[in-house]
């Protein structure tokens, strides 16, 4: 029925048409792909997003807490703690993290840092890390 | 039929349809929040809306659970007791956490202790100025502590060194993630999990249906897993000696004390346990960093729905009997 639709009711401009839209849906499914490709960080204080970056492009930067500045440093995909005005530098002491999921924090000065991968990666890797 | 009007606007539709269940609808929601001197993560799927305030109730409930056990708040049930020379009236609610500390302790030979407050003042691992104290000022430390160091009867408890100091770091994050994950159920959750520095309790499978899966930190290889646990309705702890230490003269000394010594537990990198609870993962993991590899192996294997992964000090891997049905 749909194809005797296709063929009668329709102009060359509505089966153009439908098949742009066709081609959109498709598409919409593999830009999702393409995008999960990069994971990032993300930076919170409390509920607070302060910031997000790629980890695929090498930079630093500072983040204001309550003690002061914490120097953040994304190289080679992973992320580490370079400065931190905490009594212990325990997050400096974390080492990198460029897994998804994993997790930095500075306690004293209230900082969060996650990092966000694709959602592939809970197929082939993991939920939590038990450390 | 249909004309074409309505032909294009059924494709629209169609298209906005397709569109709508490509956004990522097992998107899950992460919460954190600073309790208990360690991050707290929770993750759950659904309806933020519906799901925020139960976060919130969670991590109330957490905060509650910090200042009743608390070793650093003056107020804190944990901090009287240590306090008092006299018996003392607890609430329900410690009277019942000791005495489910008490058995582990027993269970253990000792090895879990939750009297060891004056050691690791002495220690100040997590302080700024820790340092390697001397025999003799160990050796005050020590004195009374022990599974039989704690009286309970009811609410009251008495200890039987009036100078004992409290410390339940092996076993109030546990319950405090317990208690968070009882808070979500109550409030209809389904599918969540709250991780507070590497303790992790489970409510329910992912919400896609399939079963959590919880990468465990290699020891001494920052970048691998020691393996991957696939779980349901579990609780998962790691105690490692690489997260608290300090180093002096080259010796590192970590977080995770011998109480038959005084000193750092040396016959463990880190052991990870699974069981019905975090609070008892909790307690059972530190117990079994301090029994070392053979006898931690044993306690494990001789209590029901728990099983563990110790890496002893040369590195090599101890598994339960039941572990391997839980890695994929």
């Amino acid at each position: 029925m749909i194809f005797s639709i296709w063929r009668q009711r329709l102009t060359r401009f509505d089966r153009k048409l439908v098949a742009a839209l066709a081609l959109l849906v498709l598409s919409s499914f593999l830009l999702p792909l393409q995008q999960a490709a990069g994971s990032r960080l993300v930076v919170s204080s409390g509920d607070n997003i302060l910031f997000v970056a790629p980890l695929n492009q090498d930079q630093q930067f500072e983040l204001s807490g309550p003690l002061g500045s914490t120097k953040l440093q994304i190289s080679n995909g992973a992320v580490r703690v370079l400065s931190s005005p905490c009594p212990q530098k325990i997050c400096i002491g974390m080492g990198k993290v460029s897994r998804n999921g994993e997790l930095l924090a500075c306690v004293p000065n209230r900082l969060v840092i996650r990092i966000e991968g694709k959602s592939t990666d809970r197929e082939s890797g993991y939920d939590l890390l038990s450390r | 039929m249909f004309g074409r009007p309505q032909l294009v606007f059924l494709l629209l539709l169609l298209v906005a349809g397709l569109a709508w269940l490509r956004l990522p609808g097992d998107e899950q929601r992460v919460r954190t929040a600073l309790i208990m001197g360690t991050l707290v993560e929770i993750r759950l799927a659904g309806d933020p809306q519906q799901f925020n305030p139960a976060i919130d109730a969670a991590f109330a409930e957490m905060s509650r659970v910090e200042k009743l056990f608390s070793s650093q708040l003056a107020e804190s049930d944990v901090s009287q007791l240590s306090f008092s020379t006299e018996p003392f009236q607890v609430t329900e609610e410690s009277a019942a956490l000791l005495q489910r500390g008490r058995q582990i302790a027993r269970q253990s030979d000792g090895a879990f202790d939750m009297s060891l407050g004056a050691l690791k003042q002495l220690w100040g691992v997590e302080t700024e100025n820790p340092q390697v104290p001397s025999a003799e000022q160990l050796q005050q430390a020590l004195a009374g502590v022990g599974p039989e160091a704690l009286q309970i009867e009811g609410r009251t408890v008495s200890k039987s060194n009036p100078h004992l100091q409290i410390d339940l770091g092996g076993i109030a994050k546990g319950y405090a993630v317990d208690r968070a994950l009882e808070i979500l159920r109550r409030a209809g959750v389904t599918s969540a999990a709250v991780n507070a520095g590497g303790d992790i309790g489970l409510l329910g499978s992912r919400e896609d249906g399939k079963p959590w899966r919880i990468g465990i930190q290699h020891p001494r290889k920052q970048d691998e897993l020691l393996t991957t646990l696939i779980l349901t309705d579990r609780a998962v702890v790691t105690s490692g000696d690489y997260e608290r230490f300090f180093e002096k003269d080259g010796v590192r000394y970590h977080h995770i004390f011998d109480p038959r010594s005084g000193y750092p537990a040396r016959d463990c990198q880190s052991v990870t346990v699974v069981a019905a609870d975090v609070a008892s993962a909790d307690a059972l993991a530190t117990a079994a960093f301090v029994l070392g590899p053979q006898q931690g192996l044993q306690l494990l294997e001789q209590l029901p729905q728990v099983e563990g992964l110790l890496v002893a000090a040369d590195g090599t891997l101890h598994r339960t009997s039941g572990l391997a049905a839980l890695e994929p």
